[in-house]
């Protein structure tokens, strides 16, 4: 777990970091369809296609088609930003200024030995509608990050860098959009009012994952699993119900 | 070898389209078998558009006017210039069974169709009246208006269809004769909401006002040129597979709830409302 301080000026904040997002979804492995065995995967060399130990596995860069710069464990680490302790805030800005376009990845912050600045910096950012933006290093990789209040706690969430995200206006379908007439607009208009709504994230729910998950309880109790209706038997009815209508729309 | 009964070839029959009943497409298409008879005679030579869920309602569908690529050559199309889109339309006709299946093979759960023809494009044959509740008003309360409704317009002597919209509203649809502009039609729509909205509190006639809370708009602006209606018996992409369903108006009274029709009750129901619709051409007044 990470722990370290959030730093404003010379007032330092001790924090620690706890994960916020679980990644939910089920993950299959594969298995040797003879035996049900678990496999594994070996680096095969392209060239002999012998087994690769990890000790003689480097990193290369492809420069061009099969063109490599190699890099030792060594050379790479000098080139990584120092991992220090501190989450720097460089700036207060409204949170709600902010576009969620760059919202990346939430974490939750918990005080570490004294609770009182971090009740102290939660109650400042929640009074004044403000997040602190800055940076930090995790797992050897800097981002930018906002820290801001959320129910009860300060979140410290990583942001995107401006180069990660791509521009609209590069899709040239986008360019000299018509202006929609008054008409239209009214009509558009009055559809968007029709649906709204407050937003309710609990409205939502991964079906997929829901189904797979009955259908592994289904398994599991060792019932054989058949798809519903066979597609050859849907097609008899449906052949069955067209036959009847062409007889009856002949008579017409 | 087997007749071939139809020139669809039908796709992915099993996928679901209606996940809260597990209704696949194999049931839509048969649904759509099922009630062709009563349905196509209405459709005949309207410009249809449509509403397609191929990933099912729960996901995200879209509208289509334009004939989708690899539309089969004996699908038949009609072109109309249109001022929103700027471009020739080519709308799908739908005059027999096959283009009907090969809708519903596309996943066009929703079909819905011009209040005019083809070879009179421009005059309509068709004036509807949409009765729009807007929460908190009830569906009784749009039932209520629908009834003060067909009062009115049974004292102007016009004789008046109805149908659930399948959603939260009711259709009064007047077959009248192709003599008549798209404006005047929607102006007479609009008389008759003014009317009504005389009689009753909670009935609004204008636009501006259709999303006051607890009142139920008279929607005369489908009254126009290439707008639409969602065809007679057409399913919607409701989780309940809702459809809109031609009633009796003797049918419409309070305790009327819109969602017992759906896919598997409404093609049991024998009774055909609609049948003289388009033999009752009338003159308005």
């Amino acid at each position: 777990m990470w722990s370290g301080s959030i730093t404003i000026g010379l007032v330092n904040v001790p924090v620690r970091l706890h994960a916020m997002i679980f990644d939910k979804g089920i993950s299959f492995r594969f298995l040797h369809k003879d035996d049900g065995q678990p496999l594994k995967y070996e680096r095969v060399c392209t060239k002999d296609e012998k087994v690769v130990p990890w000790e003689s596995v480097v990193k290369g860069y492809e420069v061009s088609k099969d063109r490599f710069v190699v890099f030792d464990k060594e050379e790479l680490n000098a080139a990584k930003p120092e991992s220090n302790q501190t989450i720097r805030l460089q700036k207060f800005v409204d949170y709600f200024s902010i576009d969620p376009i760059y919202l990346d990845r939430p974490y939750v912050l918990s005080p570490d030995k004294s609770a009182d600045a971090y009740a102290l910096l939660f109650a400042t950012l929640k009074k004044l509608g403000k997040a602190g933006v800055g940076k930090i290093t995790l797992r050897e990789k800097e981002y930018p990050v906002l820290v801001h209040p959320y129910r009860n706690s300060l979140v410290l969430t990583t942001l995107r860098y401006a180069n990660e995200i791509a521009d609209p206006n590069e899709l040239e379908e986008l360019r000299g959009l018509k202006e929609p007439s008054q008409e239209e607009l009214n009509l558009a208009q009055k559809i968007v009012a029709d649906l709204s709504g407050d937003f309710d994230i609990t409205e939502y729910n991964d079906t997929y994952e829901e189904r797979l998950n009955a259908l592994i309880e289904k398994k599991m109790k060792g019932e054989v699993i058949v798809s519903e209706k066979p597609a050859k038997e849907e097609a008899k009815e449906l052949m069955v119900a067209l036959k009847e209508t062409l007889e009856q729309l002949k008579k017409k | 070898m087997p007749e071939r009964l139809t020139r669809v070839d039908f796709t992915n029959v099993d996928k679901i389209l209606y996940p809260e009943l597990g209704i696949t497409k194999a049931q839509v298409i048969e649904y759509y078998i099922r009630i062709a008879p009563k349905m196509l005679g209405l459709l005949a030579e309207r410009p249809l558009s449509l509403t397609r869920f191929p990933e099912g309602v729960d996901k995200k569908g879209f509208y289509e006017k334009d004939i989708p690529s690899g539309t089969p050559s004996w699908v038949k199309t009609f072109n109309r210039y249109s001022e929103t889109a700027q471009r020739g339309i080519n709308y799908i006709v739908c005059n027999d069974l096959d283009t009907l299946l090969w809708l519903a093979n596309l996943a066009a759960l929703e079909i819905h169709m011009t209040l005019s023809r083809t070879h009179s494009f421009e005059s309509p044959d068709l004036v509807l009246i949409d009765v729009d509740p807007e929460p908190p008003a009830s569906y009784q309360d749009a039932v209520e208006v629908a009834l003060l409704l067909k009062e009115n317009l049974d004292s102007l002597g016009l004789r008046s269809y109805v149908k659930t919209s399948g959603k939260k509203g009711l259709h009064a649809v007047i077959p009248i004769a192709q003599e008549y502009t798209f404006r005047q039609s929607r102006e007479f729509v609009h008389q008759i909401g003014m009317r009504l909205a005389r009689e009753s509190k909670i009935v609004v006639a204008e636009f501006s006002r259709s999303r006051d809370p607890g009142t139920v708009f008279i929607d005369y602006l489908q009254n126009a040129h290439g707008r639409t209606m969602v065809c007679p018996y057409s399913l919607r992409a409701t989780p309940t597979a809702t459809v809109s369903m031609p009633l009796e108006w003797s049918e419409v009274k309070k305790g009327l709830n819109p969602e017992e029709f759906n896919i598997l009750s409404a093609r049991n129901i024998e009774s055909n409302p609609w049948k003289d619709l388009l033999q009752d051409k009338q003159r308005l007044v």
